[in-house]
């Protein structure tokens, strides 16, 4: 580095960082969709000018995966030349850098001295972006087109304004267009503060400083993630963990990963994959990217900073036409935060053998959705958006833990005193549910057990979880977890159990009752 | 010579104290005596030559229920909860702290065992309907006694909205159980799990304070007030403190944050920032027109409180923070050299380099100088433990130790700008209010970083916290989950509740003698645009209409973030701060006015190549209107004020200093 000294570039890393994180703060101060402003579904980061990542603003693994790659992507459909200052374009496409419709990208081209310095990127979950439910997630989903308005790269501002007539197409074709356009105009007010505070950072530093040091954290990540693979046991590797099935119906579906660790450099080969399925589990190659840094922070190096450096000697290959590279017209609304666990599971499963004490065993890798749909109790449209947490998977040294969140999804669950006053829903019991952790060594956690009555003449459902048919997975001898179950009780007695990938009406005096996995065990019991 | 009012701070090495009487004002820190707090006290009290007898007041901060929460030292609780939610405890919400340590839990232990855990046969609804009445009552009572626990917390669902159940079983068990923690009590709030590991948390650490508290008051003169520093930064009784314990658990970072803003309100600052640099920590808050926010979403130990507190960012870098080299680049902590051995230059067994001994190479900190008159400094040591890490830097030490101090203030400006960037305040514009031991010798350093040109070093910064004690006023805050809806708005309820929380915090103020009439009430709605979940607060003065709510509610979310949307909304709760004014002053009164002479000049670094002749000052000598222009030293006892070139250090008439960077 020309410019710096080995103190400067901590210091550019903090204030850089501090620059990702104040988007962050712009977006859920400014947002007017609660899953923006309070659950934070968003991410933000700086990108240099090829749009390798530099900062990001909260380290969320799958937005790393995602951010990593959207602007190299956008350069690819938007030359450069075609950039000027104030411009903040927008995207959603999952073959560009992206992973479902609902994440929109602002991305907003930053020039210092006459020339282009790099890119404000802000990724945000737009709570609908149309298509044939509210709320954009269809768990029944057979083309893209049911997931919603797919949005190529799009110069919605100039430095002159908005572009009034591209937004309207826009707003026309998503459901409560007032609090999007809120939500869009948050992403570009955040895109707007980091363009400032980059340009002071480079007026007190210099810009060539600035650049040198971007350069150089990404440096230092991929040397952080050559050390982490160095540690790892040499040679080639398979492991494959499959989905309960392919949406719809049908069979479990494979994925499959072939891990070839050579010195300081790993490929993560899953051409052997199954093809691209019917319904909505479908991912992308930069979802598959982002579970792959996951595994290799997880097993090898939590202190690697997030950046497009850990990607360098890292390679990532997917079979275009398989559920992990699949034609556009795919849906793949649940891939995101489905199949990515998926893929973890098979990564953690191909290490098993060779490293057992470093990794735990399966846990409840699904984000173990309900989601409840109706008139509130005010009268208003309401959606309870209800993740569920199960069993964790023991390891070498302890037993897993209880009801808590595995791997790539880190949400809370929403409190039954909330639940009540907001939803006609009454939530008659929430316990653990005893004995699902599998046997060994050391337990598997528990997983829990909530049961819903539906108060309301008539409410949507939509079951969007897995682990159902294909449960948590024991490490070095120990048992699995007990598997998802979800049975649906209506007051005249009888009883129906629900899949996991379901959209369906539930009526007055219905009692839903999810019990979420145990984890798997570690080693032989005494 | 009675009615002094005395604020003591016992931290884990030193007591600080501070003591004021009309205009005269006193202080002192001495070595903490770790099983003796009564003894620590009575050798501060001699140490500014006051005996137990000349107290009015005395108002104390204490970390034993910071540190009872934080080790774990918790009396086991048996907890009575809803039928069918007895898991609540430990389902938690399910999400981790950690992504990506595999081995670290993913969140605590449950704080009360399976075995603990007894279900209660009722049901309220979250609107305080009864669904089932409390059944089995005696069997429930039987079962929670027969666990043998000395502490029981009663959490059932829906309290918040209807106590009744809580309140049947106290009644049953009161006299039957030493301590007993009810969860309308502690947290009149939705939100089971938080609500229920506070009330636990505050069974649990109940037989500690009451017994910490009624020794403090035995051997104390009946003649003297005694009140313990909250959370909030008010003061509260000790009778409150013994049956809320909770309310302490931030009582002495509080305790600076206290003094901050009173000094803020003192001096006419509007917007400060204060920076409280410790030997491991350092804490930050947002001060705005003298008061320092309050939020009740702060955790200790991972655990949610749910009391109302000072909101503080903490982040892990102090004076005893190593500095480490990685890849790439230098850094500082989180990994600290505590109180023990300390940094290197404290000559007490420190091998690695710290945060401290880069002052002590770049020549700020004073080598005939005793801190504290026990511990002497030596730079050179300080020197040998950087010159390996130099050496691989292929740089000088003295340029290492100016990075060090760089990467320092990079870090610590992460946290000014993340606690001012989220409420929408430029942080730039405000003063930098610097105390605790390291305080003052980084703030110009920090605040040129950041953007900021003004920094004050307030009078008695380094018995800040036992300063905040005396500054405090009485003050007990709660709030209480309401749900009402703009619509056909109920004044009535509203007022109803209004009155029955103030009647409720004023009761141990009224139980000390003040006049109902001298109490100050500051009230709170709690209001949203219904579907969001969390609530803007919206200052009341006295009963409100619906209609004057919504108005308000609408101009203060526009103030914040930028828009109004006309939607339907609804008061989520309300809440209520009571305080008493003190009658106490908190700045010492100014020296004679002679222009400061310096007690040595040494060479210090401020930038690589050559050192600077720098003037040492004793603080004391400072007064108004001598301007000192550094680059120049400030000392006393404790603390070590460092003013770099470019900037000029004003003392004021109550000793505090003002340092201004000249912008050029």
């Amino acid at each position: 580095m020309s410019h710096t000294d080995p103190f400067q570039l901590e210091v550019l890393r903090h204030a850089l960082t501090a620059i990702a994180e104040e988007m962050s703060f712009v977006v859920m101060r400014s947002a007017r969709s609660p899953l923006l402003r309070e659950a934070g579904d968003l991410s933000s980061a700086l990108t240099d000018a090829t749009g390798a990542l530099v900062a990001q603003g909260r380290d969320i693994p799958v937005h790393l995966g995602v951010m990593s790659f959207t602007v190299g992507a956008f350069l690819g459909r938007v030359p450069a030349e075609r950039l000027r200052p104030g411009d903040v374009w927008f995207t959603n496409l999952p073959e560009l850098g992206g992973n479902h419709l609902p994440d929109v990208k602002a991305i907003h081209p930053i020039f210092a001295e006459g020339r282009l310095l790099g890119f404000a990127v802000s990724l945000a979950h737009w709570a609908d972006i149309g298509g044939a439910w509210p709320g954009s997630y269809v768990a029944a989903a057979t083309e893209s087109f049911q997931e919603g308005l797919r949005l190529p790269p799009l110069r919605l501002f100039t430095a002159d304004g908005p572009d009034a007539e591209k937004i309207a197409v826009i707003m026309h074709n998503v459901r409560g267009p007032a609090e999007r356009e809120g939500d869009m105009l948050a992403q570009v007010a955040a895109t707007a503060a980091a363009e400032q505070r980059l340009l002071a950072l480079c007026a007190t530093h210099g810009t060539g400083t600035v650049e040198a040091a971007m350069a150089a954290l990404h440096d230092r990540s991929e040397a952080a993630m050559r050390a982490a693979i160095a540690s790892l046991p040499q040679g080639e590797f398979t492991g494959e963990d499959f989905l309960d099935d392919d949406g719809p119906g049908g069979a479990p579906a494979a994925v499959r990963v072939r891990i070839a660790v050579g010195g300081d450099h790993a490929t993560f080969d899953f051409s052997a994959s199954d093809d691209a399925l019917a319904g909505p589990l479908n991912t992308t190659p930069y979802v598959t990217a982002a579970a792959v840094y996951y595994a290799m922070k997880a097993i090898a190096g939590p202190e690697i900073q997030p950046n497009g450096g850990c990607y360098r000697p890292l390679t990532v290959i997917t079979r275009p036409g398989s559920l992990l590279d699949p034609p556009a017209t795919r849906p793949l609304v649940g891939g995101n935060h489905e199949t990515s666990q998926r893929l973890v599971d098979a990564i953690f499963r191909a290490f098993a053998a060779a490293i057992p004490e470093r990794l735990s065993a399966g846990g409840s890798t699904t984000a173990g959705l309900l989601i409840f749909g109706g008139a509130g109790r005010d009268g208003a449209w309401k959606t309870l958006y209800e993740p569920h947490g199960g069993g964790e998977g023991a390891r070498h040294d302890r037993a897993g833990v209880a009801s808590a969140r595995v791997h790539l999804t880190n949400t809370n669950n929403t409190p039954t005193e909330i639940i009540e006053a907001e939803f006609p829903i009454r939530v008659i019991r929430h316990s653990l549910r005893r004995g699902s952790g599998g046997t060994g060594l050391h337990r598997g956690g528990e997983g829990a057990e909530r049961e819903y009555e539906v108060l309301a003449p008539e409410l949507s459902l939509t079951t969007m979880f897995e682990r159902r048919v294909i449960p948590p997975w024991g490490l070095a001898g120990g048992g699995p977890g007990a598997p998802y179950r979800c049975d649906l009780h209506h007051p005249d007695g009888t009883t129906e159990e629900l899949r996991g990938k379901a959209n369906l009406m539930v009526r007055q005096g219905d009692r839903v009752v999810l019990a979420t996995s145990g984890g798997g065990g570690y080693g032989e019991p005494d | 010579m009675a009615g002094w009012q005395v604020g003591i701070d016992i931290g884990g090495t030193f007591t600080d104290i501070v003591a004021s009487l009309g205009a005269e004002f006193r202080t002192a820190k001495v070595p903490s005596r770790a099983a003796d707090p009564v003894g620590s006290i009575t050798a501060a009290l001699a140490a500014i030559g006051l005996a137990p007898g000349d107290i009015g007041d005395l108002v104390h901060g204490t970390t034993r229920v910071t540190n009872a929460i934080v080790e774990g030292r918790l009396e086991p609780v048996t907890l009575l909860a809803t039928e069918g939610f007895e898991d609540i405890v430990e389902i938690g919400r399910q999400s981790r702290k950690d992504l990506y340590r595999l081995e670290v839990p993913p969140k605590p232990a449950p704080l009360v065992p399976r075995e603990r855990r007894i279900a209660v046969a009722e049901r309220m609804a979250h609107d305080g309907e009864v669904l089932r009445p409390l059944e089995a009552l005696e069997a429930a009572v039987d079962a929670a006694l027969a666990t043998g626990s000395r502490s029981i917390a009663i959490a059932l669902l829906h309290s918040y909205a209807n106590p009744a159940h809580e309140a049947m079983l106290a009644e049953r068990l009161r006299g039957r159980v030493p301590y007993l923690s009810l969860s309308h009590q502690v947290n009149p709030e939705a939100r089971e799990y938080e609500r229920t590991v506070a009330t636990v948390l505050n069974a649990a650490v109940m037989p500690l304070a009451a017994e910490y508290l009624a020794k403090l008051r035995a051997e104390l003169p009946a003649t003297t007030r005694l009140h313990v520093m909250h959370s909030a930064g008010g003061m509260a009784s000790p009778e409150a403190a013994a049956a809320r314990p909770l309310l302490m658990a931030l009582s002495g970072p509080a305790a600076g944050v206290a003094a901050a803003a009173a000094v803020a309100r003192e001096t006419g600052e509007a917007a400060v920032l204060s920076f409280d640099m410790g030997g491991t920590t350092t804490d930050v808050a947002l001060i705005l027109d003298g008061r320092a926010e309050i939020t009740a979403d702060a955790r200790l130990a991972d655990q949610p409180l749910r009391q109302p507190m000072v909101a503080i960012e903490s982040i892990g870098a102090g004076g005893g923070s190593i500095v480490q080299h990685g890849p790439g680049g230098v850094s500082v902590g989180p990994r600290s050299a505590g109180a023990e051995p300390g940094p290197a230059c404290y000559g007490r067994g420190g091998t690695e380099p710290t945060v401290c001994d880069a002052n002590a190479v770049l020549g700020y900190l004073n080598p005939r100088r005793k801190l504290g008159g026990t511990i002497t400094l030596d730079a050179g040591r300080a020197a040998a433990v950087f010159a390996p890490l130099a050496e691989r830097l292929g740089v000088p030490v003295v340029e290492l130790a100016l990075g060090v101090l760089r990467v320092a203030d990079a870090t610590m400006a992460r946290a000014l700008n993340k606690i001012t960037v989220e409420r929408g305040v430029d942080g730039r514009g405000a003063t930098l209010l610097a105390f605790g031991g390291m305080g003052p010798m980084h703030a110009a350093g920090l605040a040129a970083t950041y953007g900021m040109t003004r920094v004050l070093v307030p009078a008695a910064s380094s018995a800040f916290s036992a300063l905040g004690c005396v500054a405090a006023e009485m003050r007990y805050t709660q709030q209480r989950t309401l749900r009402l809806a703009g619509e056909n708005f109920d004044a009535a309820r509203l007022a109803t509740a209004r009155t029955a929380l103030i009647d409720e915090l004023a009761a141990p103020m009224l139980a000390q003698g003040i006049a109902r009439a001298a109490l100050a009430i500051e009230e709170t709605a709690l209001v949203r645009y219904r579907g969001q979940s969390y609530a803007v607060d919206v200052p009341l003065a006295g009963p409100a209409t619906g209609a004057g709510l919504g108005a308000a509610f609408e101009e203060r979310h526009r103030a914040l973030f930028g828009f109004a949307s006309g939607e339907a909304w609804e008061v989520l709760g309300l809440r209520i701060g009571i305080s008493a004014p003190r009658a106490s002053r908190i700045a010492t009164p100014p020296p004679a006015a002679a222009p400061p002479v310096p007690t040595a000049t040494d060479p210090c670094w401020f930038a690589p190549g050559a050192p600077l002749p720098t003037p040492r000052y004793e603080r004391a000598t400072l007064a108004p209107p001598h301007r000192i222009a550094g680059p120049a030293i400030i000392e006393d006892d404790w603390s070590t004020i460092v003013v770099p070139p470019g900037w000029v250090a004003a003392p004021d008439a109550a000793g505090h200093i003002l340092m201004l960077r000249e912008v050029t």
